[in-house]
């Protein structure tokens, strides 16, 4: 197989498995083998927004008033997800795309990444908006240990998906040398590495991301950085459908019916899946341990973090049919729900103008209603 | 938005068939509808024997136009309510649905706590077993559901049912 950006080959859609098919040609959606991922794409472009609609002016002055450790979890907290999204918003299309074989699929994975984009947007709306200088944090992303460790282990699925599959589309299946690298290429082991990635990109949205969210709403349900809230909560509704759409890939996956190699891959993977949410769930509890090295916050610390990590570990695990790893009841943080929950997200577009025109400008103690009568 | 408490599970009542509580504690006795529009409509229709996944979309047609449904020509009578039992851990709870637009809001009225994020179809958070009884999807929901399981979110009772929390 070699990737063309426009196969000509005419065959049936309907008969393709979604991955490791033909290549694609025509973008159609009238005949569609899974519903599902039109769904999803509807659902996430009805779902479009822009950072900048979200007003961040009072999050300076709630940032300036935290105590330093706060402050450590806060910006730590962002640093990781600025990490993932980075990786979620050119990963999917960077691995999946040239090995997807129906159309749907394909759009849905050009649109779940591009939602990841506008994550990535807004976390420099966010750092612009609470710190004199965002570059800082951003260059200790790649600089900070504790960091690069996270992105190792979010990344290496990808990576080994990634390399396989181009040595794959150059060379084909069989016995490779690569620069003095004896490589074993052939399509069941290609298909077993997709299906390990997919439940790590689960793993990633699924779990990582909702740790950090307790984190981001645990500022929010004291009160501060309610603007930095707002922004996390519009994420949240985005990875919720993200997370629905990786369930869905390896359910259709493990259901056979799709393509029976990859229903027997699932079958003989199940001890790996759950290593790969169980050390998953054993990295954030460490992280959750740099978070809180120099002090707790006010309803959130290391302990209860880590029983949230478990928590949401077994939910995720237990919806891809497999049994829960570590027995949990309830949820530890039961008011992160109303925060994850969008509907009462409210951007005023004439507020979110202003607070361009006051960033780095003016006290965000100012009152934004005083410009009410303003108009600009 | 409501406030959601954690629930104490102990039953509250024996297993009295007739004596099941009503959505958001309606006093016992007033069966009778308070708001006309937060009436199920198709407590009593015949939807066959279809495998809950199967019979997504109902006709919003109804829901929408309380004037449509057949139930409004039952005046003076009282509307059918739908059992729920609710088992969690060890404990078991009877309770009543009849005035919520999903089974999610009945069963947060009557203190039980379900986790959500979306509370509409697309996020599987909300995720309960049903061992036994249909349900009746208002919108096709999006989120992966299990054979056995359904979203308390998206979904009306179809039957008496009985639910398992996780
Ligand atoms: S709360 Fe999201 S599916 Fe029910
Ligand atoms: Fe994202
Ligand atoms: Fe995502």
């Amino acid at each position: 197989m070699s990737y063309t950006t426009f196969n000509q080959n005419s065959f049936d859609t309907l008969k393709q498995p979604m991955f490791f098919g033909e290549t694609v040609n025509v973008a159609r959606y009238d005949i569609q083998k899974h519903k599902i991922f039109e769904n999803l794409i509807e659902k996430q472009l009805s779902f479009f927004w822009r950072p900048e609609e979200v007003d961040l002016a009072n999050d300076r002055k709630d940032f300036n008033d935290l105590l330093d450790h706060e402050k450590h979890i806060f910006l730590s907290n962002l640093k990781y997800q600025t990490l993932l999204d980075s990786v979620q918003g050119r990963s999917p299309n960077v691995a999946f795309l040239p090995i997807v074989s129906l159309p749907e699929l394909e759009t849905w994975i050009e649109t779940w990444s591009f939602s990841e984009t506008i994550h990535s947007r807004s976390y420099t709306h966010i750092m612009r908006n609470v710190v004199p200088n965002p570059a800082e944090v951003f260059d200790d992303i790649t600089r900070n240990d504790f960091i690069t460790r996270r992105a190792v282990s979010v990344t290496k699925y990808y990576d080994e998906l990634i390399e396989k599959c181009s040595f794959y589309t150059q060379l084909g299946e069989g016995t490779h040398t690569i620069n003095g690298k004896i490589v074993d290429i052939n399509l069941y082991d290609l298909k077993r590495t997709l299906y390990l990635t997919m439940v790590s990109v689960n793993v990633l949205e699924a779990i990582r991301f909702y740790v950090s969210f307790a984190c981001s709403f645990a500022f929010a349900e004291r009160a501060k950085m309610e603007g930095n809230a707002k922004i996390i909560k519009l994420i949240a509704r985005d990875e919720a459908l993200h997370l629905t759409g990786t369930q869905h890939i390896l359910q259709i996956m493990a259901a056979g019916k799709d393509d029976p190699v990859m229903g027997e891959i699932a079958a003989s993977c199940k001890e790996e899946v759950r290593e790969i949410f169980l050390e998953a769930a054993n990295q954030e509890k460490e992280w959750a341990g740099y978070l809180f090295k120099d002090g707790s916050m006010l309803g959130l610390n290391q302990t209860i973090l880590a029983q949230y990590v478990e928590y949401i570990t077994d939910q995720r695990i237990v919806a891809l049919g497999l049994p829960p790893i570590f027995e949990t009841k309830n949820n530890p943080l039961p008011w992160i729900n109303s925060w994850l929950n969008s509907d009462n997200v409210q951007v005023a577009p004439q507020e979110a103008e202003i607070s361009s025109y006051l960033v780095g400008a003016l006290d965000s103690a100012v009152d934004t209603n005083d410009f009410g009568d303003f108009d600009l | 938005m409501t406030a959601h408490k954690q629930t104490n599970l102990k039953p509250r009542m024996n297993d009295q068939q007739e004596e099941f509580f009503l959505d958001g504690h309606n006093p016992a006795g007033t069966h009778e509808p308070l708001d006309f529009a937060l009436e199920t409509q198709f407590a009593e229709q015949d939807h066959g024997e279809a495998p809950v996944q199967e019979n997504l979309l109902f006709d919003r047609e109804y829901s929408e136009n309380p004037s449509n449904s057949p139930q409004i020509d039952l005046d003076g009578m009282s509307k059918p309510i739908h059992q729920v039992t609710v088992k969690q851990y060890e404990t078991t709870q009877n309770l009543a649905f009849q005035h919520a637009n999903n089974l999610l809001e009945s069963l947060e009225a009557q203190d039980v706590a379900v986790q959500y994020q979306c509370r509409e179809g697309y996020c599987g958070s909300c995720r309960v077993q049903l061992l036994e009884g249909e349900v009746h999807y208002i919108d096709e929901p999006m989120a992966w559901v299990n054979s056995d399981e359904v979203l308390p979110c998206c979904c009306i009772p179809k039957t008496a049912i009985r639910i398992k929390l996780p």
